[in-house]
């Protein structure tokens, strides 16, 4: 169904268990280990890294919206979940996602122009392919992706619920970026769109940039500049972690309620891990306090209006249907995201993958 | 869509280069992830660090011996050279191919018509798939010279991809699609009957209306199929009596969904792309006033012509089309505002609020007031009759027309019948009428609120068999031999086989009025 999640082919064909997916890129590289061995690649995640810079930078040359760049990122995921990656010139491919894209997204481009830009950015890469080869490659994206063209993105959720928890533009703007990184992450084909976007809404209103909110954000107390903003950054994490801990705690507590019999509800695994790291940071010590009452209705004194608005947002999920694991998982991946970002090396990722396309004649 | 929320990426390749933090989020410490079951990522974890050794698997994870050494040496001038690995599926030069072949699956049986997009062939399963199949072949876009890719049209992507999502007893349903030999194969169910053969078989001599049993079932599923599409926030924006399809089994399915589109926040206004939108007899008033933001009510006012049509078997407003310029502007489709005018008087602000912010409001003062008589309206005389119609010019017509209509003597059931059988749709069948040709697009009955209409709730009950009762069997599709040939044929213009195209249809009615 083209406006309902719920019913779309993208929930029904294209969401996956981390098993699923693990499993799939196994047979893909199953498929031909020696190619595999032969033509190493950075890990995926980095990979995803140096593909979403590179539709950045073709989109950019066209003038192309972060919408079109998010559906085209989603067909790419999509296809090489069907296709071996060292069985594809990535740079056609990533032209063509982005071609087809634009048509589903109502801005289409012509063939001729998208191609010539795409050559002109990678000339190496890509010297020997004309329009009818992106025509040709659109032919086998659709095919993979059996035609499931239309992409349930976070930010239509985002906008829907920034009335709701009363968010200002500076979280809005930083939950927007969230999600626009988390097309580099396999989110999209992990877990629905709001659920993404509800993490990227949790992350905007914990990991706020500390310099612009310098009494919320201070938590490091006496550490130096740099090692507050990481303070802030690891409280932030931690306060995430609580307020889903929270949620989920009250979920469970009123599944135990109901339930009467009372299946062991009360000790939430996520909950224990959450209350670790934050050893060193007030905000998360206060904040984790409060899942052992299992009740965040019950109003606290809460001075920082930044804490307010999350537990606010805990318990409106709790009030929810969410799938909160699912939204754990989310916060996860994002913050593995981030910390694995700082090993990606862009010229090491550019020369492996240019090496299997000249190797196995793909630019021709 | 809010431009403040669209960075085109918030970081450039130099930030990236990772020398930097990033620049709206504070580091997280490295050594979280160790420490913190939140950090922690079972996932990726499996896929491990950077492979140092790139071919240790290959070779065996031995000791790193001469021999290994001089292995993974061989192995590295191997690579420089192409290896024998076929090139990429679908995307390295050995070229795309089908995993599944038209011919192979389905036996063409006949061809049923052709359009601008291609051709529609009726076929059948060869693997003891169930059923009958219609398949649309979207012709290559240039004809004539060796066929290479050029790229799957607009109009075309949408249709395939909306087709995959949308699954409802009133919308025809899509089997598969094959991209075979840079054609385009979208297999759908068949349908027997489409309206507007329908329409034109009753208007075979003796002329006799269509009945009231099925005209209530096809409205019904007609908007049932359209509030499944507007529900869905698809405009399906093409509605006429070619593109509804009908079953044997007299199931409605609201078929060629190639103007639709999705109609949430689109990127570009949904005017700015494709200007000339719905068959020119079928398109609603806002439409021909230029305005820009149109709404599923485009789709209502269709149906409205379409049920007026089944009453009448004639189009209610048969316009001309004024064809765009030589300078490609879209010009004021006079004829046809004119022709909706006859009928429903003008248009006035009274009547639909937001009138005068249309962009071609001023060309309605230039159209002549609907003159005030019976029968049909040729437009010459009005000059003597102007002033008397003017005061009446937002004066609708269509009851009158709706009562002429149902009670007209067609002579189809014999001299010295009684009362028209039309008669039975009552005055229900004119309120649900003139809910949907209302003027004003707000105040035009959705298709939620048109399935609730007592027109439905009064009388017999709706049957979701629009056949159900009729003694008489409506003629099959016709389908010629002529081009059997799936595969290679693309000849383009070859019009609907069994039935006169659209633009043929006014020689036939002119005997008739």
């Amino acid at each position: 169904m083209a406006a309902n999640y719920w019913e779309s082919t993208q929930r029904k064909h294209w969401q996956f268990t981390k098993q699923d997916l693990a499993a799939i890129r196994q047979r893909l590289d199953d498929e031909d280990p020696g190619l595999v061995q032969m033509f190493p690649l950075p890990q995926l995640r980095h990979l995803n890294i140096y593909f979403n810079q590179q539709i950045n930078r073709l989109s950019k040359r066209i003038g192309l919206r972060q919408q079109v760049m998010a559906t085209a990122q989603v067909y790419l995921k999509r296809f090489y979940t069907r296709i071996a990656i060292r069985q594809t010139n990535p740079y056609l491919v990533l032209t063509t996602v982005l071609y087809l894209a634009c048509k589903m997204e109502e801005c289409p481009q012509h063939i001729r122009m998208m191609t010539q830009e795409a050559r002109s950015l990678w000339p190496s890469d890509l010297h020997g392919h004309d329009p009818a080869r992106v025509g040709e490659c659109e032919f086998s994206l659709i095919s993979e992706m059996h035609s499931n063209l239309i992409i349930h993105q976070p930010y239509r959720s985002l906008l829907g619920v920034q009335d709701e928890f009363g968010l200002t533009q500076e979280e809005m703007s930083l939950a927007w970026t969230v999600i626009n990184d988390h097309y580099m992450t396999d989110l999209p084909l992990l877990h629905p769109p709001h659920v993404v976007a509800l993490t990227a809404v949790l992350l905007a209103l914990v990991l706020r940039p500390s310099a612009n909110t310098p009494a919320a954000g201070g938590a490091g107390g006496n550490a130096g500049a740099a090692a507050a903003a990481a303070a802030a950054g690891a409280g932030g994490v931690a306060m995430a972690a609580t307020a889903l801990a929270q949620a989920q705690a009250q979920v469970q507590a009123r599944a135990a309620a109901i339930a009467a019999a009372g299946g062991g509800g009360g000790t939430p695994g996520f909950g224990s891990q959450g209350s670790q790291p934050q050893a060193g940071f007030s905000q998360g010590n206060s904040q984790g306090s409060l899942q052992g009452d299992s009740a965040a209705a019950e109003p606290k004194k809460v001075t920082d209006p930044r804490l307010a608005k999350v537990q606010r947002f805990a318990a409106w999920l709790a009030d929810s249907n969410i799938d909160i694991e699912a939204m754990v998982d989310c916060t996860q991946e994002l913050i593995s995201f981030y910390e694995c970002h700082e090993q990606y090396n862009d010229k090491h990722t550019k020369e492996q993958i240019s090496r299997f396309i000249k190797a196995r004649n793909l630019d021709k | 869509m809010n431009n403040h929320y669209h960075p085109t990426g918030h970081r450039d390749a130099k930030t990236y280069a990772g020398d930097q933090p990033w620049p709206q989020w504070p580091g997280v410490p490295s050594g979280l992830s160790s420490s913190s079951g939140l950090l922690q990522n079972r996932y990726y974890a499996a896929a491990g660090p950077f492979p140092l050794l790139p071919y240790l698997g290959e070779l065996g994870a031995g000791p790193d011996t001469a021999m290994n050494q001089a292995k993974r040496q061989r192995a590295e001038v191997s690579y420089q050279q192409p290896r024998p690995y076929p090139t990429g599926r679908g995307t390295g030069s050995m070229g795309y191919q089908s995993k599944v072949r038209v011919t192979d699956k389905y036996k063409v049986v006949g061809f049923i018509s052709s359009g601008t997009y291609g051709r529609v062939y009726k076929a059948l399963g060869r693997h003891g798939q169930p059923g009958e199949f219609a398949i649309k072949k979207f012709k290559p876009d240039k004809e004539g010279e060796q066929a290479s890719y050029t790229g799957i049209s607009q109009s075309a992507v949408r249709e395939m991809a909306l087709c995959s999502e949308l699954h409802h007893p009133n919308v025809i349903r899509l089997v598969e699609i094959i991209l075979e030999d840079k054609c385009i194969f979208m297999v759908f169910e068949y349908a027997e009957h489409d309206l507007l053969q329908i329409i034109h078989h009753h208007t075979q001599q003796p002329r006799h209306p269509i009945p009231p049993s099925t005209i209530k079932s096809i409205m019904f599923q007609l908007l049932n199929g359209c509030q499944y599409l507007h529900t869905n926030w698809v405009l399906h924006r093409d509605l006429k009596p070619a593109n509804i399809m009908v079953t044997s089994s007299g199931e409605v399915k609201i078929g060629d969904l190639g103007l639709a589109r999705l109609s949430y926040k689109p990127l570009h206004s949904l005017y700015g792309g494709d200007k000339v939108v719905v068959t020119i007899w079928y398109r609603a008033p806002e439409l021909l006033l230029g305005s820009r933001h149109y709404t599923p009510a485009i789709d209502m006012w269709a149906l409205g012509c379409i049920f007026a049509e089944l009453l009448s078997l004639r189009p209610i407003f048969k316009g001309e089309e004024a064809k765009m310029d030589s300078k490609k502007t879209v010009p004021f489709q006079r004829n046809q505002m004119q022709k909706i005018v006859d009928i429903m008087g003008l248009p006035t602000k009274e009547r639909w609020p937001l009138l005068t912010s249309t962009t071609e409001y001023s060309q309605l003062s230039t159209l002549q007031p609907p003159i005030h008589h019976g029968g049909h309206h040729h437009g010459h005389h009005y000059q003597s009759q102007r002033q008397a119609a003017a005061a009446n010019a937002g004066v609708s017509h269509l009851e009158k027309w709706y009562y002429n209509t149902i009670n007209q003597q067609t002579g189809g059931s014999g001299p010295g019948s009684g009362t028209s059988p039309l008669a039975s749709l009552g005055a229900e069948g004119y309120k649900l009428l003139a809910g949907l040709l209302e003027y004003d697009p707000q105040r035009r009955l959705t298709a939620a609120a048109a399935l609730q209409h007592p027109f439905f709730s009064t009388g017999d009950p709706v049957s979701a068999n629009c056949f159900e009762g009729l003694k008489t069997e409506y003629p099959h599709r016709r389908v010629s031999q002529d081009d059997n040939d799936i595969r290679t044929s693309s000849l383009p213009g070859t019009k609907r086989s069994g039935l006169p195209d659209d633009s043929l249809r006014p020689g036939k009615r002119v005997k008739e009025g």
